[in-house]
Order: C-alpha cells, then sequence, then structure tokens
C-alpha cells in the first residue's frame, strides 16, 4: 500500500497567466471547502483561463488525491461527500463553459439501485465521481424497475449501465436486471456494471455484467476504460 | 472488567457488612457465603417475596421475570430485586426488606407498590372425577362424561384425536379421577390420578446468532431451567440479510432452515425437561418471540419479499398453534403461542422488549436500543411509541474485523493507553483477536490518544504520539493498522491489530444504531437531555462500556447513569406473556399502537448516517476559512 499524494498537474504554470497558483484550490477541495472553490473557480474563469485548464490543473488534483484516500480507506463517506460537494460547486461553473465550447461528454451513464433496494449512498458517491470525470449521468434513484432502466438506457442511447446493490437479498435483482435487457435485444447497445458491498468480480462474472466496480474510483477508471475500447473500435471500423 | 464484586449490604440494625463476590453470584448466594442471614422461605426458588432487597447503589441489575411475578412491575422500578434472582454485575449497595417491615422504609422507597404481576398462563389443571357411562338406552361417551365434569370452564369441544384413543383404560384407572388440562377453555390433556400441581411451560428467544429458552412452573412462575445453543442456521448465512438470501425463491433452502429450528426447539425443550426432571407432555403453553425472519421461517412462511423493499411481512398478528400442526414433537400437549411482529425488521422480539420494559407505561420519554446485527430500537412513553430498525451488521460480534472474534477466551476486551497500550483478555490468556466489546473500547481509547481524528483515520502524525504508541501504527498489505498486542505476545503468533478497514466496519454498525436513536429522537421532536432513561437489552448489551459507547457516538450522548443495563428483554417478554393471558392480549393491543419508522424510506436519516459516522462532532466547513490566494 502506498500513501497516495498530490499529484501536481506538470507544467500547469505555463497554462495559467503569470502570478496565478491552483495550491489554495487543490487543499480546499481536498478538505471539502465548498464556498471557497466556488470562489477560486469563478476568478479563474475572470481571468480567461481556458475551462478545461480549470478542471484539469484546478479542481482534478484534490479531487483525485481525496478519490485515492477513499480506496485505501485512508478517509470515509463524510470526507468524499464534502470533497464531492466542493467539486460540484467548481463544476457547476465550468460545465456550461464546456458544452459551450462543445466540448462532448465523455459518454452517457445510467446509474441506479436495483429493484428492492433503497440504499442511496453508494450509487450516488459514484454518480458524482463519474460526472466529475466527465460522464453526463442520469441517476434514477432507488428501487429502480428493470424496465425503467431499459427505457432511459433506450431513450438516452446509453453507452453504459450501473446497477448498485448493497444487500445479499437484492444482488438476485442485478441479474434478472441484466436478463431484463437481454429480453428487450439492448443488452449489446450498452456496458453493464455493477457494484455494491455484498458484490464481486465472481457474481459480476456470474450475472453477466461487463464489469464490477469494487469502489467508487474503480467504477469511474472501468467506465473510462470501456469507452476507450469502445471508440477504439469504431474509429478502427471507420478506417 | 473485574471479576470479583463487593456487595455491601446494610443490615436492618444499621450496620453494614461487606461482601466479596463472584461476577454473576446472586445476591443470596454472596450474603450467605459470607454468614449474612437473608431468609429465602421459598429455598431461592422465586417463589416468595421473603428475600426482598433494594438496591441502594450500583447499576441496578436486569430484573427476572420473577422479580416481576412476585414484586410486582412498580417495585422493580424503585429498585427492588429478589435477592435470590439478582446476580451481581458490578459492586452494589443493597439493603434487605423483608415486606412485613415495609412501612418502616417507605422514606427509602416511596411507596412499595404490591400489585405483582398475576400468575394467569391460560393453562388450567382440573381434578374431576368421572363415572364411566352406565346407561346403555341413553347413551353417553367417555369424552361426554369428562365434558360434563368439566362443566363451564370448558368453552369448546374442539379436542385433538389422540387425546381420546386411550380415554378408556384411564377414564378407568384410579377409580376414573382425571386431571383434565384446559389452555383456553379447550380440553388440551387427560391423565389418569392426580396431576394438577404440574403445568409447565416454556419461552424461546430465537435471535439471528442464538436460541436461549427457559422452563418455567406455570403455576409459580419458578424457572425450573434456563437453556441455549447457538442458532443452528448460522452456517446458512450469519446475518439476517444472507439468510434470507438462502431461503429466497427457494423452498428447499427454506424448509432446510425450518428444520434447522424445529429441532433446536426439540432439542432445547429435551433439555430443559431433563435438567428440571418434568414430563415434556406437561409443557402445555410455549411462547416463541424473534425476529420477523426467525419468526417466518419457523412457521415455513416465504422470506423471499422480506429481503426487499419495501420488506414487508407476511404476516404480522399473533398466532396459536397446536404442537402436532407446527410441528414440534418434543412437547405434544403444547399450544405455541408467537407473538405479534411489527414491521419487516422490527420483529416479535421488538414487541416482548416493550412489554418487559413497560415502556408503554412509562410516564416519562425512555429508549430501548437492542445492539445486534440488526439493531432494534423503541422510544417513547404511555403516549406514544415509536420502533425502527438499523442494520448494524456483524461488526459487534467480531465478523468482518480482521483479527475479530466472539467474547470467548483469548478475547481482548478491555484497553487502555497512556505511554504504552495495555490489554484485558478474556480469561486472562495471550490474545489471539478483539470482540465487539473490545472493539469499542479501543476505538474510544484511541481517539482519546489521538491515534486516529474524528473521522475514524489513523494519525500519520506519528511524532507527536509516545514512542512505544507510534511505532503501534503500522503499514502493511491490509493498509495502515495500529498494534494492540506484538505477536511474540500474542496467543497467535502474529501481530493483533485493528485495522484502518476495521475502523470502517465499525464505524458503519455503530453510526446505524447512532442514527437509528436520532431519528426516533427527531421523530419525538426531543433531545437526548429529555431522555429520562435509555434501556439496553441483548446480551451484548451486558459487556459494553457504556461510557466508551457514548464517546464512539454509538449511543446517544447522556450521562452513563440514565443508561441502564435490562438485560435478555426479549426473553424476559416471552417468559411474561407465558405466565399470564393478560400479557398476551397486551401484546396485541401494542401492535397496533406503536408506530414504525422505516428508516430506508427517510430522505433525512441519510444525513444522520453519514453525520453519525464520525468519533467526535462532525467538522463544519461551512464557513470559509481565510485562504490566502494570490488573485491576478
Amino acid at each position: 500500500m502506498t500513501e497516495p499524494i498530490l499529484q501536481i498537474p506538470e507544467g500547469w504554470e505555463g497554462r495559467a497567466p503569470e502570478g496565478w497558483e491552483w495550491a489554495t484550490l487543490w487543499t480546499a477541495v481536498e478538505e471539502g471547502d465548498h464556498t471557497y472553490t466556488h470562489e477560486r473557480v469563478e476568478q479563474a474563469i475572470e481571468v480567461g483561463i481556458d475551462p478545461r485548464i480549470i478542471l484539469d490543473d484546478g479542481l482534478f488534483p484534490g479531487f483525485n488525491l481525496q478519490g485515492d484516500r477513499f480506496s485505501e480507506q485512508i478517509i470515509f463517506i463524510p470526507e468524499m461527500l464534502i470533497t464531492a460537494r466542493a467539486m460540484k460547486a467548481g463544476l457547476a461553473l465550468i460545465r456550461p463553459l464546456l458544452a459551450a465550447a462543445a466540448e462532448k461528454p465523455l459518454g452517457t451513464f445510467v446509474m441506479g439501485t436495483v429493484l428492492g433496494d433503497m440504499h442511496d449512498i453508494g450509487q450516488s458517491i459514484v454518480t458524482i465521481m463519474l460526472e466529475n470525470a466527465g460522464f453526463n449521468v442520469i441517476n434514477l434513484g432507488t428501487d429502480v424497475h428493470p424496465d425503467k432502466f431499459i427505457e432511459t438506457a433506450v431513450a438516452e442511447q446509453a453507452d453504459l449501465v450501473g446497477f448498485s446493490a448493497l444487500l445479499s437479498t437484492t444482488v438476485y435483482y442485478q441479474k434478472v436486471t441484466i436478463e431484463e435487457f437481454e429480453k428487450a435485444g439492448h443488452r449489446d447497445k450498452v456496458h453493464i456494471l455493477i457494484g455494491g458491498a455484498p458484490t464481486s468480480q465472481e457474481w459480476a462474472d456470474e450475472c453477466g455484467a461487463d464489469g464490477w466496480g469494487k469502489d467508487a474510483m474503480e467504477a469511474v477508471k472501468l467506465a473510462r476504460r470501456l469507452v476507450a475500447e469502445q471508440r477504439a473500435t469504431w474509429d478502427q471500423a471507420s478506417n | 472488567m473485574t471479576d470479583r464484586l463487593e456487595l455491601r449490604i446494610d443490615g436492618e440494625d444499621g450496620r453494614e457488612t461487606t461482601v466479596g463476590a463472584a461476577r454473576d453470584t446472586t445476591i443470596l448466594d454472596a450474603a450467605h457465603a459470607a454468614g449474612y442471614e437473608i431468609t429465602a422461605t421459598c429455598g431461592a426458588r422465586g417463589r416468595c417475596r421473603s428475600c426482598r432487597v433494594k438496591v441502594l447503589e450500583g447499576t441496578v441489575p436486569p430484573p427476572t421475570v420473577q422479580d416481576n411475578v412476585q414484586l410486582g412491575p412498580e417495585a422493580v422500578r424503585e429498585r427492588f430485586r429478589l435477592a435470590c434472582q439478582t446476580k451481581l454485575l458490578e459492586d452494589t449497595r443493597v439493603r434487605p426488606m423483608p415486606p412485613k417491615a415495609e412501612s418502616g422504609y417507605q422514606i427509602l422507597g416511596g411507596q412499595a407498590a404490591t400489585t405483582a404481576m398475576a400468575l394467569d398462563s391460560g393453562v388450567e389443571k382440573r381434578l374431576i372425577t368421572v363415572e364411566p357411562p352406565k346407561s346403555e338406552h341413553h347413551q353417553t361417551s367417555d369424552l361426554d362424561e369428562v365434558f360434563n365434569a368439566l362443566g363451564e370452564s370448558l368453552t369448546s369441544r374442539r379436542v385433538a384425536p389422540e387425546l381420546v384413543r386411550d380415554l378408556p383404560a384411564r377414564l378407568r384407572q384410579y377409580k376414573g379421577t382425571l386431571t383434565a388440562t384446559l389452555f383456553r377453555g379447550q380440553l388440551v390433556d387427560i391423565e389418569a390420578g392426580n396431576t394438577s400441581e404440574q403445568a409447565y411451560g416454556m419461552a424461546f428467544d430465537i435471535g439471528t446468532t442464538s436460541i436461549v429458552g427457559s422452563l418455567l412452573d406455570l403455576a409459580t412462575g419458578e424457572e425450573l431451567a434456563a437453556v441455549g445453543m447457538i442458532n443452528p442456521q448460522a452456517p446458512f448465512g450469519a446475518d439476517l440479510m444472507s439468510r434470507i438470501a438462502f431461503a429466497q425463491f427457494n423452498t428447499k433452502n427454506l424448509q432446510t432452515l425450518r428444520g434447522k429450528a424445529l429441532n433446536a426447539l426439540n432439542d432445547l425443550i429435551k433439555e430443559a425437561c431433563g435438567k428440571a426432571e418434568v414430563e415434556a407432555s406437561q409443557i402445555y403453553k410455549i411462547v416463541v418471540v424473534g425476529n420477523t425472519c426467525m419468526h417466518h421461517i419457523l412457521l415455513g412462511i416465504d422470506v423471499s419479499y422480506l429481503g426487499l423493499a419495501p420488506y414487508a411481512p407476511v404476516l404480522r398478528d399473533a398466532q396459536t398453534i397446536p404442537a402436532a400442526e407446527l410441528p414440534l414433537k418434543a412437547a405434544p400437549r403444547a399450544h405455541i403461542c408467537t407473538l405479534p411482529i411489527l414491521a419487516g425488521f422490527v420483529g416479535a422480539d421488538a414487541l416482548a422488549c416493550v412489554l418487559s420494559t413497560r415502556l408503554y407505561d412509562s410516564e416519562e420519554i425512555r429508549v430501548l436500543v437492542d445492539i445486534g446485527t440488526n439493531g432494534e430500537m423503541v422510544i417513547g412513553s404511555r403516549e406514544r411509541l415509536v420502533a425502527c430498525s438499523a442494520p448494524a451488521g456483524p461488526a459487534f460480534e467480531g465478523a468482518q474485523i480482521r483479527h475479530g472474534m466472539r467474547g470467548a477466551l483469548g478475547a481482548i476486551e478491555r484497553i487502555a493507553i497512556d505511554e504504552d497500550v495495555t490489554c484485558g483478555v478474556i480469561g486472562g490468556e495471550a490474545a489471539i483477536g478483539i470482540c465487539g466489546s473490545g472493539l469499542i473500547e479501543a476505538c474510544a481509547r484511541m481517539s482519546e490518544a489521538g491515534v486516529m481524528n474524528a473521522s475514524g483515520a489513523l494519525t500519520r502524525k506519528t511524532e507527536d504520539l509516545p514512542p512505544a504508541i507510534g511505532k503501534r501504527l503500522v503499514k502493511s498489505d491490509h493498509g495502515a493498522e495500529f498494534v494492540l498486542v506484538w505477536g511474540a505476545e500474542s496467543g497467535k503468533g502474529e501481530d493483533v491489530t485493528l485495522t484502518q478497514g476495521d475502523i470502517r466496519q465499525l464505524q458503519l454498525a455503530k453510526s446505524a444504531i447512532y442514527s437509528g436513536v436520532a431519528m426516533l429522537q427527531k421523530e419525538m421532536e426531543v433531545g437526548a437531555d429529555d431522555i429520562a432513561e435509555l434501556l439496553l437489552c441483548g446480551g451484548f448489551g451486558n459487556y459494553v462500556d457504556v461510557a466508551s459507547a457514548v464517546q464512539i457516538r454509538l449511543l446517544p450522548e447522556m450521562p452513563a447513569e440514565r443508561i441502564t443495563y435490562f438485560g435478555n428483554a426479549a426473553q424476559m417478554g416471552a417468559q411474561m406473556v407465558l405466565l399470564s393471558e393478560r400479557e398476551w392480549q397486551r401484546a396485541g393491543e401494542l401492535l397496533e399502537s406503536i408506530e414504525h419508522v422505516a428508516l430506508a424510506a427517510r430522505p433525512d436519516f441519510q444525513e444522520l448516517f453519514i453525520d453519525g459516522m464520525n468519533f467526535g462532532a462532525p467538522k463544519r466547513r461551512d464557513e470559509t476559512e481565510e485562504r490566502t490566494a494570490v488573485a491576478v
């Protein structure tokens, strides 16, 4: 196990105006200070820093540091949530600018807790992490019927679908929902990820999911990898 | 925990006698061993009130059903106990107060109520003399003659066929002297001769982890035997949810679990009867309480949907089932009475706790907390009662903790941290693991000592700690760990540690309980100061250091003297229903009046749950701190 450290983006100084520094924002996101995060991102926009650079150089370092610490259990749900809240405050300012600059989201992700399960915290953390990573996430909440998942995935042309289950009695519905996707003829059109405390890679294999997120950070990495692979396949096909 | 306790007895002559005694010794035995005479007219069987004492100092030990039967609930609340039934848990000062001297002690006890719980089990034994039918013309039957002799006390003519099969011989034995047994007005047994003194019953609490039972004399309320075992369903899932998952949509597995439960009850009945030397066929009433899942499995009811939102029980009302129908072969003449269920995760056990703690009759607001894999909590007074459940998971039982174990020999249960760490181990042996109560205490001491911070993170600033403590913070493949016992001194050959992950498990578990109580307080609109008493129920409560539990925010912030260990309240509720039909009726009434809050369905619960994870008051970052930003 290695202690996660702050990854300072190389060459940030060259990308920001002279005299500008990001360190206070890194710490603010790390410590979950959403008020300061909002202020500092506002200032960065005012001085004309490119929104993509604000995201990569200003917001991600502190956020990724906390994400890695969360994976190592050095921090826990309360701290992760306040960091996520600060990140959200910054993103709220940046997202419209990214959209205006015609930056496409990495992909569309339909997320929810399966039928029969009311647990919300796990999937809401994954949702925030995915949004922060650049995904367009449609969160269906808890106790979601398989039909609702399918309907939304079809309507939104989702690239990925995620099923959370926090009870050993409800993981059953992860399998059922995947079967329903098959019956509806939509299984090949999406990548399906599963997660939640009682789940495992073995269970993911058994129920026919495309991947298992051990924790929120893993889920994001997996989602990124799957869309990247898909893009590569498309690129190959079009060449 | 010291095993040697001090009992101080305030004599009637004003002299004080001090007696040393082992933990779990009864007050009566401790006094007698030291030569102090307390009269026990009934022979220390809990059948009279002669050995009554008042607990003047020290936590009042949990009452037994005999305390309720002999002294009544008011006296029990006024700290009166039967010396022959009450076991010492800590240093205690008592004054013997045999009932006849009551008036002299008014000043101490206010008025000692004398309304004991009425013994009315619903089982009635009647000695009758029955002439065999004589006339061939106007023929009657053997059974008609029995019915005639019983007269109006019989309210039903229904009778199990096997009762009648050998009636002819019995009727003609002992010159027609028979003992007829009625249960709720129905004939349930006919014995030759006079057996009117022999009527027994059993009370069971079927928990996810263990099953306990007691055999009671229905006529006197005396406990004749206590039995218990690990729930044999445990290999099919340690916690409730995995147990349900095993039987979910699988009838064969459900039957397997049911068979295990029935076998367990049969074995425990035989064991109890063997110990007490009574006939199992003279057990006429069996009261069973348990959580909803255990209850449903015992009755063979499909539990598939119990594990899925909205977690609805299949059946809630109290049931009375003849042994042959359940089937319970060991006690063929018994009727099995199950208490009502409040909700999917607030079972008959919670209702039994309300009965035995008499929460429904409390003038002030009290809260009862049963810390278990599935924590159940009820708050309220005679005005209003609200219940909820919170899944704490098995961390308190030592499961999912790297070096976790049950509270058995070799388990760390006490911890002190000053310049170094000192551990108290059950049985005084070399440590091989840590049990649930040890885990709570370890976290309390570690946060005091600065080994971990309020958010539960093990500190990275080892230089601020005493050197011996700093050395115990290590990193391994399992992440950061705090070494409680070094490998060289452990009974395991390796370090016994608490990992960062273990602390995270405990945080989830303790927050479930803490935020559950917080939610009930919110529902009742009361602060911790408004709660007159917190009653800690269930086996685990016995071992928890209350101050540590409050410190780590497992229990709400309230002074330790307002937190009382109440013992196995569910089991006692079952015993009370066994002995009293009034309590049985009350259980039905409570089903109607106790409200249930489903935590999962409340959006505000999540906030409380997240807040409850911290060991200290949560750090708020709503106010922006000064940051020296170089603005351009």
